[in-house]
């Protein structure tokens, strides 16, 4: 007990110190939009919900970045002298989406998809979710959401084409993205990457499996460019974990030392 | 005879020397039951050294203007030899101060050292904590990060629920209307000279009370009484005690050791653990990033603000708890420093330690 005692300032200060240096999860501001719909139940407020796990809400774009209006006016969010414009048309939503995503609209319109668009063609959110954007990734591409329209044979093709690099780029996302946490500069290689990435994620969209496996290798290397910087970093960052740790070792056998110095002072001190 | 020892010799016989070592080392006696808390002081001193050490090294890259503090910064993160280790042993450490700071109040409080006849030191002590804060939190704009724009433009904002001079505190503080290069320039002057110039004063004052009452000693063991009252100096003797040196100083390299081996831990095997991914954005006035948040020791001020209805109300309270604290010595005049024997004292203890932690945890998830 009073050990226990005499410990109780250590005891609670160091679980805090641990509790506290986690990551604290992101908040997005909260718009007029979502303080009205996301209190509403039902078809007015699913959106919100839906809205709250995409793509987009990790991004920080709210509702006002598809739909226009003005997120701070109550009385004048959904106002069309704001910009608001409300739900798109089928036809038009490839032109909604790509507002944004630019160079995907080109690819798609020239697709085998675009080209089905009005006609029972898929568009933006028929693989993407409305408001549940979610990421474009490989995955997107899958037995059971291909095979709602078509068979799933020459989908899987270009699944197969994509995948590896796709998971390349994921790779060197994560790492740059360590890396920027400890304060390494990785904006240019970042951007770079991001370009690449855009670049490359619009060719599924032309779903086109010649395409895609002719333009592949391009993509290997110039994500071979990065990955050799990256590695680099990391071989640096490693060097530097491995002195570290070794400062850190001698500063223990340091601190067991002069404790074990101290002791045997004292035991001198009671003999004598 | 050799050339140093006649060196030695010609100094001593003109100033003493030895004779000052030997009063303030071998013969300085502390308590027999002296603990490893006692360390603590000596941990701090080794941790401001380090701290001055390595803020005079970035003062050489880093440049306190708006257009380019950031870029400084990164320059010495990425292209300056070695700057990324002293730039993060100096971000680093001030948290690790702040936690050896924190131990060392707590265990001060603890063991009832506070009391008279030390309340100089505890005031000059708590000052000093104070202080410590200030530094850290205009060291935390330096950077001219995302992170530390808007939590110096949120730290800055409370002041605006002073009653009457609100609105001028605020600009006072910034320099301006909004956070600035006026706020750059003004937190720069006081994190490099104003702060330290009174926080190096204040030490010496600290330390000197230290040495002149003498250390107290533990309240702990069957044989501890409170001292007699006493209303003339009287320096704290401890016959029969240990020598500060070697047998003490021993002790202290030992705790030193191991709060280095911390701050060097998370330098190199967990650099980003105090900094959320906006201190690596440059500030932008005109994006708030998502979820920012003060330094771990001002959540439960943060918590506090938001939970009360108003932010006067958070201050004041705020006000109180710090006031309190300062003044504690003289509210509590009691001899008494056994915590066998102070019931209260410890209840009010724990439950502030977990009143402290609950906000902070309730602060951060919030």
């Amino acid at each position: 007990m009073k050990l226990i005692l005499r410990f109780l300032p250590i005891l609670a200060v160091w679980p805090l110190l641990f509790l506290l240096s986690a990551p604290a999860p992101a908040q997005v501001p909260e718009t007029v939009c979502i303080q009205c719909h996301g209190a509403q139940s039902g078809r007015l407020g699913e959106p919100v919900r839906l809205w709250k796990g995409s793509i987009h809400a990790a991004n920080g774009i709210s509702c006002h970045g598809c739909h226009g209006g003005d997120p701070a006016d109550m009385a004048m969010a959904m106002s069309p002298e704001r910009g608001f414009l409300g739900k798109p048309a089928e036809e038009a939503i490839p032109g909604f989406c790509g507002r944004c995503h630019v160079g995907v609209k080109e690819d798609y319109l020239t697709s085998a998809h675009g080209r089905a668009l009005g006609r029972g063609g898929p568009q933006c959110v028929t693989c993407h979710g409305s408001h549940a954007v979610r990421m474009a990734t490989p995955d997107l591409i899958n037995n059971r959401d291909c095979t709602r329209c078509h068979d799933y044979g020459r989908a899987n093709e270009i699944k197969s084409a994509v995948s590896e690099t796709d998971r390349r780029i994921t790779e060197l996302e994560q790492s740059l993205a360590a890396m920027h946490r400890i304060g390494i500069a990785t904006r240019e290689m970042s951007g770079e990457l991001f370009a690449l990435r855009n670049r490359f994620h619009r060719l599924f969209h032309s779903v086109d499996v010649e395409k895609v496996r002719s333009r592949t290798a391009a993509f290997q290397s110039e994500l071979g460019t990065i990955r050799g910087r990256v590695d680099a970093i990391e071989e640096e960052l490693k060097r530097r974990k491995l002195w570290g740790g070794a400062v850190v070792a001698l500063l223990v056998i340091w601190g067991i030392l002069a404790w074990l110095l101290h002791r045997s002072y004292m035991d001198d001190k009671k003999a004598g | 005879m050799g050339l140093g020892k006649k060196m030695a010799d010609f100094i001593d016989a003109r100033l003493g020397i030895r004779d000052i070592l030997e009063q303030n080392l071998t013969k300085y006696l502390l308590p027999r039951n002296i603990n490893a808390w006692y360390t603590l002081g000596a941990v701090l001193l080794t941790l401001f050294t380090v701290q001055i050490a390595t803020g005079i090294l970035l003062l050489i890259y880093y440049n306190p203007n708006t257009d380019e503090a950031f870029r400084s910064v990164q320059r010495i993160m990425n292209e300056v030899p070695f700057g990324w280790l002293i730039r993060t042993i100096h971000a680093v450490g001030s948290n690790i101060i702040v936690l050896a700071l924190l131990l060392h109040m707590l265990s001060v409080l603890f063991m009832g050292s506070y009391k008279r006849p030390r309340e100089l030191t505890w005031v000059a002590g708590f000052l000093l904590l104070l202080l410590s804060l200030g530094m850290c939190l205009t060291g935390y704009l330096l950077p001219w990060s995302q992170l530390s724009f808007w939590a110096t433009t949120v730290a800055t904002n409370s002041s605006q629920e002073l009653p009457m001079i609100g609105d001028a505190a605020v600009r006072f503080l910034r320099g301006g209307a909004m956070v600035g290069q006026p706020t750059l320039g003004r937190f720069f002057a006081l994190h490099v000279m104003g702060f330290p110039l009174l926080f190096g004063m204040l030490v010496l004052f600290h330390l000197f009370c230290v040495r002149r009452v003498g250390i107290s000693r533990p309240p702990f063991g069957h044989d501890w009484q409170a001292p007699p009252p006493s209303t003339t100096f009287r320096h704290e003797e401890h016959p029969g005690g240990i020598p500060f040196f070697p047998h003490y100083v021993a002790k202290d390299a030992a705790i030193i050791a191991f709060f280095l081996a911390l701050l060097l831990g998370v330098v190199f095997f967990a650099p980003g653990l105090f900094f959320p991914p906006a201190a690596f954005e440059p500030a932008d006035p005109f994006v708030t990033p998502p979820g920012i948040k003060p330094e771990w020791y001002f959540l439960w001020a943060y918590q506090t603000l938001k939970l009360l209805p108003s932010e006067f109300l958070g201050l004041a309270v705020q006000g109180v708890a710090v006031t309190l604290l300062l003044l504690l010595p003289f509210l509590d005049r009691s001899p008494e420093r056994r915590p066998s024997r102070r019931p209260l004292f410890v209840s009010a203890y724990v439950l502030g330690v977990a009143l402290f932690v609950a906000l902070s945890v309730w602060g951060h998830y919030s």
